[in-house]
């Protein structure tokens, strides 16, 4: 009993850590959600309780609705291409071939790119007069520029290309770090009973790496439908609104347009997505 | 022993506190960059005041310009504003309302009135609230054309143009003959957008409360055809601000462009200057000959913090304020700078000096307050809803008409219909006293 008195003591600090960094911050934003935070009633305390006022606006909302289905888009296809490249790069360097340490650092570099270096160089490669457009005329593939990032529909598919490049080495370096945990010894029995290269992946590889995989998954989850500095460098959530995620609208409603109560609701929904994802992808460990 | 060891601690303590009661400390919070002329100045004064009043230690402090407003936000709510608070001029309304200054008019009569009067009546406006002073404008600047004579010869243009349609005459022969853009601004979705687009809007007889209105509405067309034509880079509603404009300017992939007089302290230096050995500058280009161009103005404002208690901080407080908002210190403060002094007697002497910065100060006269020309405390949302529907229009994803109906309508929605109506009429008078009409 003592034991455990004492064990409860030492998760205090950690526990002290949590309410004051992680859940205080937490409730505040939610009460800031319920309430009619601007500039003035902020400073004045005045704030009026409106309850799920700022919710109601904001699914009536096409900018907030746009960014819902921006956010969704952007995290699907970030998701998707970023995890399937990882995989196909950690499978290639799972075996040796000449050059390999030279070619694995340069696959981190995006990586290890400060994100308003690899931001501003995006803005310009996407860019009317930028270097794709330069390259895609110049090769005749496409006679006028392509407005990459100057349009309605296509920044958003822009910036989430760009979020795609830079999550490739996360991937990568998990599974590929995951995979030196497989027996070298499986993979050459199932080679030697005449599994060929791809369902050795499939039937072998891709069960073993379950977890892995699933960490992987979810930490990018969380990641992607969290970036900010990377759309707000390229597009500032424009032109017109169009390529907001619920970061970027968030930050604009809060010091763009002085809404902070209205900015904490965008987060709030920002959480509950997440929360929604995590939880859906954690189904998939329990069936483990 | 023990007794020795406390009493020691005490006397340390004392002393320490003795020692801190003594100095008189006093923040200076402004978000010009430290290696620029003004935060120079500032802090040669700083160090002139120490060396003067030896009790005394004056800090500035450096907050990014995005930081700036949380910042204040926070000292606000938590009571610890700085003794002297700097803020961009759309926001010092909200910031008087909010009670982030202290209230300055008695110590302005005892400096002397005709000093209050001889700011222009645009910064006297905006940084004073039912006839009481809570802050002084100390810079100010605006929007003009800049453009690259070598340029203009080649296409065979010997004068800038100086009205709309000589505009796009001029950029049509630019590009005919160079390939170059013939005009750049800035149309980002910030407020630099609606910034840029506001000496259209309101030298063509338009106003943010009336945007569905036909002078409106031609204003954003006019923006819309100069990019559809290819005389302006669509790019202009990525770009990161202002300052990349004048990177294309530089480069001489744009001929001209709208930019203000802070870019003689930033991009275009002395230097640069004389090595491009082209750069000249107008008024904007208006509707119509003889019309006058209106634009709103920029710069900042200091005042004194509302936490500032202590009579001694009070009056190290004051004597920066009214040294910076003086006659002379406004001329120098704004010859290192780079910007437009706001007091009449100190532009007369700048313009002398300076007679590069002439079209500039000519329309100084009639620059307009945006957050009193745009719905006070709620020109954040008007402006926000503004620079969307110009970003609209200009990528085509909406005509100009739709952009700013759709515009007009949702700044209505902003407000009660009482005060749409006395936002919208105080627009008016201001825009039409501005004009000359």
């Amino acid at each position: 009993m003592k034991e455990v008195r004492a064990g409860y003591f030492f998760l205090l600090p950690a526990l002290l850590y949590v309410c004051v960094f992680g859940l205080y911050p937490l409730l505040y934003n939610i009460s800031l959600s319920l309430r009619d935070v601007t500039f003035i009633s902020y400073v004045q305390g005045t704030a009026r309780f409106v309850g799920l006022g700022n919710y109601q606006e904001l699914v009536r909302d096409t900018i907030f609705r746009r960014t819902f289905s921006n956010t969704l888009l952007f995290t699907g296809l970030s998701l998707f291409f970023q995890f399937t490249i990882g995989f196909l790069l950690a499978l290639l360097f799972h075996r040796p071939f000449p050059l390999k340490g030279v070619l694995q650092s340069l696959i981190m570099v995006p990586w290890v790119l400060p994100i308003i270096v690899s931001g501003s160089f995006f803005r310009w490669f996407f860019s009317d007069n930028g270097m794709l457009n330069g390259f895609l005329t110049a090769f005749g593939i496409a006679t006028r520029p392509i407005p990459w990032i100057t349009s309605s529909h296509l920044p958003i598919l822009s910036v989430t290309m760009a979020n795609i490049w830079l999550g490739i080495p996360f991937n990568f370096v998990l599974l590929y770090t995951g995979l030196q945990g497989i027996p070298e010894e499986l993979l050459e029995s199932a080679a030697i009973d005449g599994a060929t290269g791809w369902q050795r992946v499939v039937y072998i590889v891709t069960p073993l790496l379950k977890p892995v995989i699933l960490a992987t998954l979810t930490l990018g989850c969380i990641f992607t439908v969290k970036v900010f500095d990377l759309v707000w460098i390229i597009t500032q959530g424009g032109p017109g609104d169009v390529s907001h995620l619920f970061s970027t609208l968030s930050y604009s409603l809060a010091f763009n347009k002085l809404h902070f109560g209205k900015a904490a609701a965008v987060l709030v929904i920002m959480l509950l997505v997440v929360a929604a994802l995590t939880v859906f992808l954690n189904l998939f460990q329990r069936e483990a | 022993m023990r007794r020795f060891v406390f009493l020691c601690v005490v006397v340390f303590l004392l002393s320490m506190a003795v020692a801190h009661a003594q100095k008189v400390t006093v923040t200076i919070q402004d978000y010009f960059d430290p290696a620029g002329g003004m935060a120079k100045f500032v802090d040669r004064w700083a160090e002139e005041y120490m060396k003067a009043n030896p009790n005394v230690e004056v800090k500035h402090v450096y907050i990014p310009f995005a930081q700036l407003l949380p910042t204040i936000l926070q000292q606000a709510l938590t009571k610890t504003l700085p003794e002297v608070v700097m803020a961009d001029n759309p926001w010092v309304p909200n910031l008087i309302k909010a009670g982030v200054y202290l209230d300055i008019t008695d110590k302005v009569k005892e400096w002397g009135w005709e000093n209050w009067e001889d700011f222009f009546k645009g910064h006297r406006d905006l940084t004073s609230a039912d006839g009481k002073i809570y802050a002084l404008q100390v810079t100010t600047n605006n929007l003009a054309l800049f453009y690259r004579k070598s340029i203009l010869e080649k296409a065979g243009i010997a004068e800038p143009p100086k009205t709309w349609a000589e505009l796009k005459e001029v950029s049509a022969k630019i590009k005919e003959a160079t390939g170059a853009y013939g005009f750049g601004f800035c149309a980002t979705a910030s407020e630099e957008g609606t910034w840029q687009f506001e000496p259209f809007l309101w030298s063509n007889g338009g106003s943010l409360f009336e945007l569905d209105a036909p002078e409106a509405i031609e204003a954003l067309s006019f923006l819309v055809e100069m990019v559809e034509k290819g005389y302006t880079p669509r790019d202009v509603v990525n770009v990161s601000g202002q300052g990349d404009v004048t990177q294309w300017f530089i480069n001489g992939e744009v001929a001209m462009m709208e930019n203000g007089n802070w870019e003689f302290g930033w991009h275009l230096t002395p230097d640069v200057l004389e090595q491009l050995g082209d750069v000249g500058v107008a008024t904007l280009p208006v509707p119509r000959e003889g019309m006058r161009p209106i634009v709103p103005f920029g710069g900042e404002c200091y005042g004194i913090g509302a936490n500032t208690v202590d009579p001694q901080k009070l009056k190290v407080a004051w004597d920066f304020l009214s040294y910076i908002a003086s006659s002379d210190g406004m001329l120098a403060a704004n010859l290192e700078h780079g910007g437009l002094p706001t007091r009449a007697s100190a532009a007369e002497k700048i313009g002398a000096q300076k007679p590069i910065l002439a079209p500039f100060l000519e329309q100084a006269k009639y620059a307009l307050p945006r957050p009193l020309v745009g719905g006070g405390e709620k020109y954040p949302d008007v402006s926000s809803t503004t620079w969307t529907a110009i970003q609209r229009a200009l990528t085509g994803m909406k005509t100009p008409e739709e952009a700013l109906k759709e515009a007009a309508a949702t700044i209505r929605g902003l407000f009660s219909p009482e005060e749409f109506e006395a936002h919208k009429k105080q627009a008016r008078e201001l825009l039409s006293a501005a004009s000359g009409k």
